[in-house]
């Protein structure tokens, strides 16, 4: 039973509606999306469990506590630095994506930085606690929303106005050529076990086999409904028309009950406690890799998260929505690039551990 | 500790400092809800459209019905008209609760109106499930009216199209993110339901049927009643019939369909509907025994083919496709020219309709 | 005869000890033998003097048999050292000096032994009295719940000047031994001159002497502490104070009522989802009716936000004046009928809440939908069972209320998270306060 590991697993599947996932796998629709994502499940899932155990080798030890004894340092500091820069700005896409969706639609006339910064004092905050209680913090969140978010996807799925035909439009488009991108915009569905490098630290035993069925399931599940629900809403042409495919799929269903009738905004709320949470477990993992290269010190602890607030609100005023949807395309690729490096490299060091 | 501390000091700096420049903070009463949107040709001006706000004025106490007003303004545009709108009314006018969306029949049947569809969903605060109609004989007047048991203004309109209040076969609602849904998907085309005003009440009962740019057919209330069976959409609904000298209402309870289409190779394709009607027996003008309802049902099927065949037949007729079929067709195709093949295959395409009806019954009495 | 020893520590105490009015020294003679009698009048029981000392004195004749007498009575300890008999006559001990020896004769008076019946935790069912004001008694009390040889009692003293007396209590099975250090750490480092009760030490906690959330439970209720005894919590005992402090607590056991467990498990659950729920609504509603009348009101259905507007019409300042000062009211209200007199209590409920809500909207200050949160805060603010929490909570409605004002409903949510992440960061004596599933206690 290891329930904090597939909550981190959730919590990536869950936040690549804001990481523009379906806006990248609606756009490649015709030309390799659906290929795309068929290569991307066993890739994305393969790595996972390739990755998740040989960390396993290591109970209760983050990469800091695995690697302290290592004598290169450049290299372990060089490495430390590439996959932290990689989490903080995988948590810095999504808080910019996030923002921007919320200025859109929440408080239009509000000042972006006025909401960054509200998010920012959170995150920080959250950032800063130890490992553990970062974990327990997005336990009791993930408590709060997922009941919330299970139900909008009953509901989008029992819509009238779910256009079952549309999908399968799509799906005749099953044997184009795959598109990288689309592969590497799927496989962020799993990259959920990335977080182990830091919160390997409170996983206590071996993570059984059934978890792994568990993700695999959840994957795909996630992956079609992210890919594929706006797509029965919007239809096959029109919703590579909208810009945050999923935010106007949420606004076009309707609670009749409810006292409040409109689910975007019980989406939205939703999404406020994953990102803030989503961000946070990024930046955390971010955070402690990098003071896992200088000894302890808690001024540069304090200039680490100042850099951080500095190089969001930085990246605030030079990127738009349209540059930032564009970049995250070049960073999935990276970040997929990256991945396969790490994993394999790590899980070849683990194997010679051992022996 | 400290650093909570720290932090919520320097939160409230902060926002202490963001909140003299103003921050989209207005009070609910500082706001004017409009509840209904109108879309009329300008007449007898340069602009193209007349533009009509209904606004909700919220009564402060529930003895007094809410009031409402409408204002107008002729512009080419959706945007410059509630630009200047905005400088006739004392608030911020808030779009955010505009639930019904009325096009005139004038405007849905001119093409080049594309704009104007396409402002609705681009805007943030216009509801993706708000309602959109046309309006008879123009959008002002259905906005005018005021039926008698209305207590919010334009909540008549809202229970009609939401089915929340009574629920009828003649009405086919449409919601404003399917609406542009069907606007773009090539292979199923928009309905949009018909409000005709009259002085005290709407008359909801019959759909128009576009293309991909304009309202080309109008389908009378037997037809729109019709096509909500085939959608599969109504189920609380009657179905008059006659057999001989009887005529015989049948309530139905249940109503089932589904289609298939057909190309065999070498032969005409055809599509083939499957109707199943569950129902009993409600009025009769002459004795009808329980034994007799078989011949009933089979007459029932006969008529219902004819009915079916013949509004489907006019559907292909005018080159619109409300149900889907060319989605359908594309959706079954692997090859990518299937919408090129659909376009051929549509005029050409022949409907086989049977129909099963099952009287249960004839009520509490024979 | 006395000895010189014995004549010199009479004198020193004599001259530590200044001569007040219920200082008495007393010197009781027989043919045989003598007696000298040292003790504080009012802090000592002198029918147990009496009983136990004066009457055995002149009944037994012989010096040896008495002095035997001495020796088999269990109130009698020997003089150990000097520091601590004065520290004993102060708490009622009365030294005597007969022969060569000097023993001390405990005859501390137990006054307000009486049990209390419980006034603050109350519950419908169950026990319904709680501890006396003294620690003998309250120990026994306890005892009687918990009969268990493993339970583990320490004393110790807190205070500067009040050298108040703590009783440490732990079951030795189930106490973390790491956690009764970090208590008793705790407890030797306090900095606190007069310490009358145990809610004392809340603030203690902290360096800074300034905590928003309690730690630790304080309760009245014998039968919580013999609970959370099982559980391996350690309990403190202060003298004189009817409340026992129970550590290390986390938010559940704040949230629990000790009516949960006299009741069935579903009714049980239920009322524990219903404190949870009012906890959050006292909390969120405020902030979250600023955050949807001032930024979305688009969350309401049309009806609703119809019907807000109306209401709020006649109201002349925007919605966050208008909550602060219809929040401010209530806090007065609680407040007041707390200080009233129980007779009177009630009535000044009535006229706040009734006559001055129903004015306030009449008048145009409020809207009708206002009084109906504000009321729907306070009550559900007296759902949390446990006091010290519930003022806490109350505190933070304002801090959301404000995030609110500034963010609309990001600020509501973000502030939420915020405020639960700040209770995942507390901890009490190495305990998370707050997690979804709180760890075992048994750590076996």
């Amino acid at each position: 039973m290891n329930r904090y590991y597939l909550y981190l697993i959730l919590l990536n599947m869950l936040i690549n509606v804001i990481m523009f996932v379906p806006k990248i796998l609606i756009e490649y629709r015709y030309n390799g999306a659906v290929m795309g994502t068929l290569i991307a499940i066993p890739i994305g899932f393969s790595l996972n469990v390739l990755f998740t155990k040989a960390i396993t080798k290591f109970p209760e030890k983050g990469f800091p506590e695995i690697f302290a004894r290592s004598r290169k340092r450049w290299i372990i500091n060089l490495l430390f630095g590439i996959i932290s820069f990689a989490a903080f700005t995988a948590g810095l896409i999504s808080l910019l994506g996030f923002v921007d969706i919320l200025r859109r639609f929440v408080n239009p006339e509000m000042s972006f930085m006025y909401l960054l910064s509200v998010f920012l004092a959170g995150i920080l905050l959250i950032t800063k606690l130890s490992t553990e209680r970062v974990m327990y913090l997005l336990e009791i969140v993930l408590f709060l929303n997922t009941p919330l978010i299970l139900f909008i996807i009953f509901k989008a799925f029992t819509s009238d106005y779910l256009v079952w035909d549309s999908i399968l439009e799509v799906g005749t488009h099953l044997f184009t050529k795959p598109s990288l991108k689309a592969i590497a915009a799927a496989s962020y569905i799993f990259a959920g076990y990335t977080n182990l490098i830091i919160f390997n630290r409170i996983i206590k035993g071996k993570i059984k086999g059934w978890n792994f069925i568990m993700v695999f399931f959840l994957g795909l599940f996630n992956l079609f409904t992210t890919f594929f629900i706006p797509i029965g809403f919007h239809g096959s042409d029109g919703a590579q028309e909208y810009l945050y495919p999923w935010i106007s799929t949420s606004d076009s269903l309707r609670l009749v009950y409810s006292p409040i009738e409109r689910v975007i905004f019980l989406f939205l709320i939703f999404y406020m406690g994953i990102t803030l949470m989503s961000v946070s477990v990024h930046w955390h993992l971010s955070y402690e890799l990098i003071k896992g290269t200088y000894k302890e010190s808690k001024k540069k602890d304090w200039a680490v998260l100042a850099v951080f607030a500095c190089i969001s609100v930085a990246c605030a005023l030079f990127f738009h929505t349209l540059l930032l949807n564009k970049i995250t395309v070049h960073w999935m690729l990276s970040r997929f690039g990256l991945e396969i490096i790490v994993v394999g490299l790590f899980y070849i060091w683990a194997r010679r551990q051992k022996t | 500790m400290r650093t909570i501390g720290n932090w919520r000091i320097y939160g409230l700096v902060f926002s202490a400092v963001f909140l003299l420049s103003g921050c989209g903070f207005k009070d609910i009463d500082k706001r004017l809800f409009v509840v209904s949107i109108g879309v009329d040709l300008a007449k007898n001006s340069s602009k193209k459209y007349l533009i009509s706000l209904k606004f909700a004025i919220p009564s402060a106490s529930k003895d007094q019905p809410n009031e409402f007003s409408i204002v107008s303004e002729k512009a080419d545009s959706m945007s410059e008209a509630v630009r200047i709108l905005k400088t006739k009314v004392d608030k911020e006018i808030d779009f955010s609760h505009a639930k019904v969306i009325i096009l005139s029949e004038e405007v849905v049947k001119t093409s080049g109106n594309a704009g104007i569809y396409y402002w609705f969903p681009r805007r943030r605060d216009v509801q993706g499930i708000a309602w959109v109609a046309i309006g008879k004989p123009t959008a002002q007047d259905v906005l005018n009216v005021k039926p008698k048991s209305e207590q919010l203004p334009s909540n008549a309109i809202f229970l009609a199209l939401g089915k929340d209040g009574s629920e009828t076969p003649y009405i086919i609602p449409s919601l404003l993110f399917d609406f542009k849904y069907r606007l773009i998907e090539r292979g199923i085309d928009p309905i949009l339901p018909i409000i005709e005003a009259q002085k005290q009440i709407f008359e909801i009962n019959s759909v128009g049927l576009f293309n991909k740019s304009h309202m080309i057919l109008h389908l009378a209330p037997e037809e729109t009643k019709m096509l909500n069976f085939l959608k599969s959409k109504e189920e609380k609904s009657a179905i008059k019939l006659t057999k001989g000298k009887t005529t015989v209402v049948i309530d139905t309870q249940q109503v089932k369909a589904k289609y298939k289409i057909h190309t065999p190779k070498g032969k005409d394709p055809y599509i083939k509907f499957e109707v199943s009607v569950k129902g009993r027996l409600e009025e009769t003008n002459r004795r009808v025994t329980n034994n007799q309802l078989s011949g009933y049902e089979k007459a029932a099927e006969k008529s219902l083919n004819k009915e079916f065949e013949d509004l489907l037949v006019k559907i292909q007729k005018a080159d619109v496709d409300p149900l889907g079929f060319g989605i359908r067709y594309r959706s079954r195709h692997f090859n990518n020219d299937d919408w090129q093949q659909w376009k051929r295959i549509y005029p050409k395409i022949t409907f086989k309709v049977v129909t099963k009806v099952k009287i249960t019954d004839t009520g509490l009495i024979e | 005869m006395p000895t010189i020893a014995v004549e010199q520590i009479k004198e020193r105490l004599k001259g530590k000890i200044p001569k007040a009015a219920d200082v008495v020294f007393k010197e009781l003679h027989t043919k045989e033998k003598y007696l000298e009698v040292f003790y504080i009048k009012s802090i000592s029981d002198e029918a147990v003097l009496h009983d136990k000392l004066y009457k055995p004195f002149f009944e037994q004749q012989h010096p040896d048999e008495f002095k035997n007498y001495l020796e088999s009575i269990p109130q009698i300890k020997s003089y150990e050292t000097e520091e601590k008999t004065i520290n004993e006559i102060l708490n009622g001990v009365a030294i005597l000096f007969y022969q060569d020896s000097v023993l001390l004769f405990d005859s501390k008076v137990d006054r307000n032994n009486s049990v209390l019946d419980t006034t603050v935790e109350t519950t419908i069912q169950g026990p319904q009295s709680g501890f006396s004001e003294s620690l003998p008694t309250n120990l026994g009390l306890i005892r009687k719940r918990y009969p268990e040889a493993f339970l583990n009692v320490e004393l110790t003293t807190v205070g500067k000047i009040s050298k108040t007396e703590v009783m440490i209590l732990h079951d030795t099975r189930y106490a973390d031994p790491k956690t009764l250090n970090k208590i008793k750490d705790f407890l030797s480092n306090v900095n606190i001159q007069m310490f009358q009760t145990g809610e004392q030490l809340l603030d203690a906690i902290k360096k800074s002497n300034r905590a928003l959330f309690p730690v630790m439970l304080v309760t009245e209720r014998p039968d919580r502490v013999a609970v959370n005894l099982a559980t391996g919590k350690v309990i403190l005992l202060v003298a004189g104070s009817p409340f026992a402090v129970i550590l290390p607590t986390v938010m559940k056991d704040f949230m629990a009522s000790m009516a949960d467990i006299y009741q069935t498990y579903w009714v049980g659950r239920f009322l524990l989802l219903l404190r949870y729920i009012g906890f959050i609504i006292s909390v969120c509603l405020p902030g979250l009716y600023v955050a949807t009348t001032s930024y979305n009101p688009e969350i309401y259905r049309v009806q609703l936000a119809l019907s807000i507007a109306g209401s709020r019409n006649a109201v002349p300042y925007p919605s966050f004046i208008e909550v602060l000062l219809m929040l401010f009211m209530m806090e007065m209200l609680t407040e007041a009928s707390i200080r009233l007199p129980k007779a009177i209590g009630p009535t000044a409920t009535t006229v706040g809440g009734l006559i001055l809500g129903q004015a306030a909207t009449e008048a145009g200050l409020v809207s009708n939908i206002m009084i109906i949160i504000v009321s729907a805060v306070a009550i559900s603010n007296f759902v949390v069972p446990i006091n010290a929490f519930s003022f806490s909570v109350r505190i933070v409605k304002y801090f959301i209320l404000a995030s609110a004002t500034f963010f609309g409903i990001v600020g509501v949510v973000i502030g939420f998270f915020i405020f639960i992440a700040y209770l995942v960061k507390l901890d009490s004596f190495g305990e998370p306060f707050l997690t979804l599933v709180q760890s075992k206690p048994h750590k076996e």
